[in-house]
């Protein structure tokens, strides 16, 4: 059964039972794998900041440069063939102007690929150092793992289409009578789990008591979810 | 913390003044958009975190992005609304930036 994270003495403690540390690790693995930055950060902190400048520049490397780098994204193919849940981890930031968006994403991806997968490490090593099923985390990790369980949970999400709060009720829903070996059944009582697990880290970080949020979770209650609301809003 | 990261980038400011040279003070504003996925008290955290918000205030933008699927969290000139769409994309958030209209 794992517990809530909770403040103890300036560190944030939750409770996480060896398989469900092992899930967890894996779903960050495969969040990490997808968000990879073309350039791995090196441990030098100038190289680093040059790369996450958007020298490196990937897919436009291999083509001679467009004047200003506008030309060069603003085709609609460009990113066609891209996963779509690297759109919900890193997606369009204006809509309605192609161009701007393409150039807003040759400036930023790379550095929001780099913090990402930096926030994935720090939280997959706060996980892995577990001492008798307690995780803990201090003032600077708390918050990038609140921020890893964020993109995990966005993966998850888009993996099971989730994209609407319509399609976040269908999926509550569907979860009534779904056979108990349906993947998606055990992907959705998971992705409920994190959705408790980061309800109760961010409830820690900001100082306020768990209102409405139970602070134990049970086995059981992965296996049977419609029917318990574990105290989350999503916006 | 980002605020180094696209003010150092001489790409973006060569780009920035060919594409606005028409009316730079009109305000640019960040946006933050409903999404099924991010928790209510996490972006209000966020909020909170990112801008230095109080409570009150961060509560309430969150609000209205649950209830009216959007809200305006910030406005200023363009670069800092791209700098706090790339933070808030950094967060999780689904956050766009664009011309005040």
């Amino acid at each position: 059964m794992a517990r809530a994270f909770l403040r103890e003495q300036g560190l944030y403690v939750g409770l996480l039972e060896p398989n469900e540390r092992i899930v967890l690790q894996g779903l960050m693995q495969q969040t990490r794998l997808l968000l990879a930055p073309e350039i791995e950060p090196t441990g030098d902190a100038f190289d680093d900041l040059v790369a996450s400048m958007g020298l490196s520049l990937s897919a436009a490397d291999g083509r001679p440069a467009e004047p200003n780098g506008l030309e060069a994204e603003s085709g609609s193919s460009s990113f066609a063939d891209r996963d779509p849940a690297l759109d919900r981890l890193l997606p369009t930031a204006h809509r309605g102007d192609d161009q701007i968006a393409a150039e807003f994403r040759r400036l930023t991806e790379e550095s929001l690929r780099q913090r990402k997968s930096g926030n994935l490490d720090v939280a997959l090593q706060c996980v892995e150092r577990a001492v008798g099923d307690r995780v803990v985390l201090d003032e600077s990790q708390a918050p990038a793992f609140l921020m890893a369980l964020t993109d995990v949970r966005l993966l998850l999400g888009e993996r099971m289409g989730m994209r609407t709060e319509e399609d976040a009720e269908a999926l509550h829903a569907a979860m009534e009578d779904i056979d108990d070996d349906d993947p998606l059944g055990y992907a959705m009582a998971w992705y409920d789990f994190l959705t408790w697990l980061q309800e109760t880290l961010t409830q820690a970080l900001m100082g306020t008591d768990l209102r409405d949020v139970v602070t134990a979770y049970d086995d059981d209650d992965r296996e049977d979810l419609p029917g318990d609301d574990p105290g989350t809003d999503t916006v | 913390m980002t605020a180094a990261t696209l003010s150092l980038a001489p790409v973006e400011q060569e780009v920035t003044s060919t594409d606005e040279v028409v009316a730079p003070d009109v305000p640019w504003v960040t946006i933050v958009w409903n999404d099924p996925v991010n928790l209510m008290t996490y972006v209000t955290w966020v909020f909170e975190t990112y801008f230095g918000y109080a409570r009150a205030k961060a509560e309430k933008l969150m609000m209205d992005v649950h209830v009216k699927g959007r809200a305006v969290v910030s406005n200023g000139p363009r670069e800092s609304m791209e700098r706090d769409a790339e933070a808030l994309q950094g967060y999780g958030l689904w956050a766009t930036f664009e011309k005040d209209s």
